[in-house]
């Protein structure tokens, strides 16, 4: 494994784009989470800060807040994984390393690696946001209490990665894969949504990503509607770990039977 | 002699095409084997298949008396169709991932830079490489870590008469090293000075598979000419080894015989019937010749 995650830091280290996807991931991780303490801490009437209770970036809540607003703006990642992956089709090397002696699964695992190394880097990136609010603008001692939230984060994103993944591996072509992969995660599974809420009930969130944000509810507005979901945390937890399994299970089935 | 690739009842349909219809061949250590066949002949879909990257329907294979696996492509250095690098890398880091995935040595590198004769351009992006460049820094990946087995699918596509020529001492050069070299090309020239060895396709079936002189059988004849070739060529149906006689360019006559005649003897025998021979060429059919009547039967 370590000789693939050699050789993919080989393909993107001199990769201009690959570079500006990080910074511009890493302030979408950041930037907003700012704008938003601006707007609901530092800048609000102390009568409505007392209405609201507890600040939104003091422990424990500001583990849920970084990871509910995260969870919005961490689809930039997505759509690296999805360039990364149609890259190799347009150029055809994902044929050219199989030729050259990869085994059709480290093809595979090559971009698995992306998936959980952006992931992971999604998460220390909101761990470290969580420290920055919560220690130094927070008036709250730290609390390890809601820190769950992060890791609720941290699957949505996985789920959120595999499927950037499962796109590329199908549509294979750079801006359409972006297109039907930006169009579901904006409204299409919304749509769906809210379809299968109003026919089917609850089960309707159990949509990968919407099972995420029924997990994930934003701090104040989950004070003004009902917005987590019905089912315990449990049933979600395990569809996006189904979902993350399901994914990858179809990439892999993609990639070894198929005509590269 | 060992088997370096052994091919048995390779199948493969694209729709409703058979790409490739039972394909049964041994290709011998040390031999340069020539994959001939018109364009869509299924040579490609062959090598592919070979290569892991398509799935043959029905069939199995070996490599180098194995079942194939990526632990033995690694030791083949391959070309297959069109050179498929990363557009905004440099030649040179191109090659630093070819030799981290065939698990080589990086140091090979500057050796198959000069060889491709890409040295002074090894720094520049691929993208801008013109398609005789592309081409040979893929012939220079597939030579990474000087491989024992190398598979080129049409070589000398893309390169200038220079490019072609030195590509073709590059396979002979390799060839008398004792390679082997899996060559699939339309250009028989190509093959004609090159191979000792032909597998003939045509609409995914194998015609003929064997040392080059055994499957396209090319005869020897003799082009003759004299002041009154219809003359000639009526005498000449009296030999007692004359097979067939055919019109050639400017007035000769080819003439094919049942056995090697020798020309002196030939000549002699013209004069003792009163004709008197301006023209006398040994000549041997060409591999296009034998190739195209193989393929349009």
């Amino acid at each position: 494994m370590m000789q693939i995650i050699k050789i993919e830091w080989l393909k993107v280290k001199n990769y201009r784009s690959f570079w500006v996807f990080i910074g511009l991931g890493l302030l979408a991780m950041l930037a907003p989470n700012f704008v938003i303490h601006d707007i609901f801490v530092k800048n609000i009437p102390k009568e409505a800060q007392q209405l609201l209770g507890q600040s939104m970036y003091d422990f424990p809540l500001v583990w849920q807040t970084i990871a509910s607003v995260n969870s919005y703006t961490s689809g930039i990642f997505s759509l690296l994984v999805i360039t990364l992956v149609c890259n190799e089709f347009n150029y055809k090397t994902h044929r050219q390393n199989v030729i050259d002696g990869w085994e059709r699964r480290d093809f595979v695992l090559s971009k698995l690696f992306w998936v959980v190394a952006l992931a992971l880097l999604a998460f220390l990136t909101s761990l470290i946001a969580v420290f920055i609010f919560g220690g130094v603008y927070g008036k709250a001692p730290f609390s390890m209490e809601g820190s769950r939230f992060l890791f609720y984060y941290l699957l949505q994103v996985l789920v959120s990665l595999s499927m950037a993944l499962l796109t590329g591996m199908l549509v294979k072509r750079t801006g359409l894969a972006i297109i039907l992969f930006l169009g579901y995660i904006m409204f299409i599974e919304q749509i769906l949504v809210s379809i299968v809420k109003r026919f089917f009930g609850n089960v309707g969130g159990l949509f990968p990503l919407q099972a995420g944000d029924e997990l994930l509810p934003f701090p104040i507005v989950e004070k003004l509607v009902k917005f987590s979901g019905p089912y315990d945390s449990v049933v979600y937890l395990t569809a996006l770990i189904v979902y993350i399994a399901l994914f990858i299970w179809l990439v892999f089935q993609r990639m070894l039977r198929t005509d590269l | 002699m060992s088997t370096i690739l052994s091919l048995n009842n390779i199948s493969k349909r694209y729709g409703i095409v058979q790409a490739l219809d039972g394909v049964s061949f041994d290709i011998p250590s040390g031999s340069v084997y020539g994959i001939l066949g018109p364009n869509g002949s299924g040579k490609t879909t062959m090598l592919g298949i070979v290569t892991d990257v398509l799935k043959a329907d029905a069939g199995s294979f070996t490599l180098m008396g194995q079942t194939p696996s990526a632990a033995q492509r690694r030791k083949i250095g391959t070309l297959l169709e069109t050179p498929n690098f990363y557009h905004y890398l440099s030649a040179y880091k191109n090659l630093q991932i070819v030799a981290n995935i065939k698990q080589t040595s990086e140091q090979d590198i500057p050796r198959v830079l000069e060889l491709a004769g890409l040295t002074a351009r090894q720094h520049s992006a691929f993208k801008t490489y013109s398609l005789g460049m592309k081409q040979r820094l893929a012939i220079a990946a597939a030579m990474l870590g000087d491989p024992e087995v190398l598979i080129l699918d049409e070589p000398a596509n893309g390169l200038d008469p220079v490019g072609i020529a030195e590509v073709r001492n590059l396979i002979r050069q390799l060839a008398q090293s004792g390679k082997t070299i899996i060559m699939a090309s339309h250009l028989l020239d190509e093959v004609e000075k090159v191979c000792t060895h032909v597998a003939i396709l045509r609409k995914g079936k194998l015609l003929g598979s064997g040392p080059v002189n055994a499957v396209l059988s090319r005869d020897n004849f003799i082009e003759i000419g004299g002041p009154d070739n219809q003359a000639l060529s009526q005498l000449i149906k009296q030999h007692p080894a004359f097979v067939q006689v055919l019109p050639a360019q400017d007035g000769i006559l080819q003439v094919t015989f049942r056995e090697t005649i020798d020309p002196a003897s030939l000549n002699s025998w013209c004069a003792q019937q009163g004709v008197w021979l301006n023209h006398l060429q040994m000549s041997r059919k060409s591999l296009e010749t034998a190739f195209l009547e193989l393929t349009n039967n």
